[in-house]
């Protein structure tokens, strides 16, 4: 009989709803699981228990006086630190926005309330979500369940750590340029990147705004489905949230993938690889068509330019968004400044770390006079480019697969003094960032540390629900546990 | 291109940061390590941008209630009376 923190989230909320259990005992459970684990892997930056079991509180009485609660009923969850719940700190991971109070709730997360989910805490994050490895938090490092001594991935680690380990069965978090799928890959779980304006982003602090999306982490492929139905849709508050019809997810999930066809990218060379990836791979390749799909070769000439792009378009747009950071209006104020002016510089550089400043430097380069043209210029060039080449791809392709990640997790502190290292695991995640796409991380194995690996599978804009077929199919075929081990330091009599 | 700490200053007084001369060169480095990896892209061929891709709600256009002042004040360093509170834009020292 497992335990209930061990439940999935449709589980969760079938038995809540059928009152099998109660939203209160599920929160006991998760709040318990939190409690043994939160101090290995430090997930968290804060968690509501109180205020969690109140609202659990509130749906168990809702549920006996006859209510329908939602399809998430008693979900608890964790939110990354740069969404907005009404009445609570958020601050990004960031010491800029120390003290600052959400003074409204995301549409996401209304969505999520609405739905009977119970928030459990607010995750660890790489400030401002810039970085892969969440050691650009200004409050603490998150650690990998799988082994200690690694990453749990970036920005949004803490969302994809909880998960791992078993604290909440769902959180949520932000892909701008893999956020949620690099992680979820380091992690051994499901990470989700809707479509670009499939998910309002009305309470979420901007990055980069042209790939910003908010997407749900979850243990398996249905849950993420179901949460992310929760979540998608047209939203007065955000003008840039597309009116297309939300699919039903659900509906056509588990109808199998006999006759799709599978994109390969020609341009994914096995030998660049990590040996276990490339090994996971081709293993993965098996398994779709052991599934049923068709492969074809694709072409993406463009890949290698991926990073590139990024970094010019997501620096640019980020030197812009964290302008309103100037000590005025919220967040940190210099104590030594004496004129506005000296205000603005030195609230900024007392309050932003490392990597922000040298992305918000790189984009204030990219987009100064007589660099913009060779730099900003450029790069939506080689985006629009790369936007032809994949909508050709799709012209063959129903889906298409990569690795996600090219490595398994790495060492704590490994990449810090090199932020292009850091910058480069982002090769196969940033062109469906770029480009807008819906894609979804699956777990697909672990190489030779025991570390997990992920396969990641992109769609057409707005056809989720192929993704989310396709990657059901892909999670059948893998037969992938998440049963982190807590290495190095943690001994299993203490997770039990 | 390689990038001076002269440029690092330049660059970082329009992104309105401040650096110590250890910072500004080791930025200089970190900065130029990326710049040349990002000239890759001038090897690349380019396309014209096609703007507009989803569709997005149209609204009319009628005032609603926003965010109450004293929510949104209630995160300022400072306020007096309703107001953002600034330092004056010529105080002391020079920037």
């Amino acid at each position: 009989m497992p335990e209930l923190w061990e439940l999935s989230v449709e589980e969760i909320a079938t038995r809540v709803r059928g009152r099998e259990v109660s939203a209160s005992e599920v929160l006991e459970s998760c709040l318990d699981r939190t409690a043994k684990v939160e101090p290995l892997v430090a997930a968290y930056l804060e968690v509501f228990e109180d205020e969690a079991r109140d609202r659990a509180a509130e749906i168990d009485r809702r549920l006996v006086a006859g209510e329908d609660v939602g399809p998430l009923a008693g979900v608890p969850l964790a939110l990354k630190d740069n969404l907005s719940l009404d009445g609570h700190a958020l601050t990004c991971g960031s010491r800029i926005l120390a003290g600052y109070v959400a003074p409204y709730t995301a549409t996401a997360v209304e969505r999520l309330l609405a739905a009977g989910a119970v928030p459990l805490g607010r995750a660890n994050m790489d400030e401002f979500a810039m970085g892969s490895s969440c050691e650009n938090s200004a409050y603490q490092l998150t650690r990998n369940p799988w082994d200690l001594g690694t990453v749990p991935g970036g920005s949004s680690g803490g969302p994809a750590a909880a998960v791992a380990a078993g604290s909440v069965p769902l959180s949520f978090g932000s892909d701008t340029g893999g956020s949620i799928r690099q992680p979820a890959a380091m992690c051994g779980v499901v990470g989700v990147k809707p479509t670009y304006g499939r998910v309002s982003r009305y309470g979420l602090v901007a990055f980069a705004s042209s790939t910003d999306q908010i997407g749900p982490i979850a243990r398996n492929v249905r849950d993420s489905a179901l949460a992310l139905q929760v979540i998608a849709g047209a939203d007065p508050n955000d003008a840039t949230c597309a009116t297309e019809p939300v699919g039903d997810y659900l509906g056509t999930i588990d109808e199998g993938i006999a006759g799709l066809k599978v994109g390969i990218l020609r341009e994914i060379d096995p030998a660049a690889l990590s040996g276990a990836t490339a090994r996971n791979w081709r293993q993965s390749l098996d398994r779709l068509t052991a599934a049923g799909a068709e492969l074809v070769e694709v072409s993406l000439p463009s890949l290698d330019a991926a990073v590139a792009i990024y970094y010019v378009i997501a620096t640019s747009e980020a030197s812009a968004n964290l302008a309103r950071f100037d000590g005025v209006r919220y967040g940190h104020r210099s104590e030594t400044a004496d004129n506005l002016l000296d205000l603005y510089f030195e609230s900024r550089s007392e309050g932003f770390g490392a990597e922000v400043k040298r992305r918000i430097m790189l984009g204030t380069f990219a987009l100064s006079s007589g660099y913009y043209e060779a730099y900003y210029g450029r790069a939506r060039g080689v985006l629009e480019r790369m936007r032809r080449e994949l909508a050709t791809a799709f012209e063959t392709a129903d889906v298409v697969a990569t690795p996600t990640t090219p490595t398994a997790a790495f060492r704590l502190g490994e990449k810090v003094d090199d932020p292009l290292a850091m910058y480069l695991s982002d090769v196969f995640t940033t062109p469906a960032s770029l480009v807008g796409l819906p894609t979804v991380a699956v777990p697909s194995g672990l190489d030779d540390d025991g570390l997990p690996l992920s396969l990641q599978i992109m769609g057409r804009p707005f056809d989720e629900a192929t993704v989310f077929r396709a990657s059901r199919a892909f999670e059948r075929e893998a037969g992938f546990a998440v049963a982190p081990a807590f290495r190095s330091t943690f001994r299993e009599s203490e997770a039990d | 291109m390689a990038l001076t700490t002269e440029d690092v200053r330049k660059i970082a007084t329009l992104a309105r940061l401040r650096f110590t001369p250890e910072e500004e060169a080791r930025f200089a480095g970190q900065l130029a390590k990326i710049v040349d990896y990002i000239d890759q892209l001038q090897t690349y061929e380019v396309a014209e941008a096609n703007p507009g891709s989803h569709g997005v709600l149209e609204m009319e256009d009628v005032p609603h209630d926003c965010l109450p002042r004293e929510r949104f004040l209630a995160n300022a360093p400072a306020s007096l009376d309703g107001f953002l509170l600034v330092l004056e834009v010529k105080g002391g020292g020079d920037a």
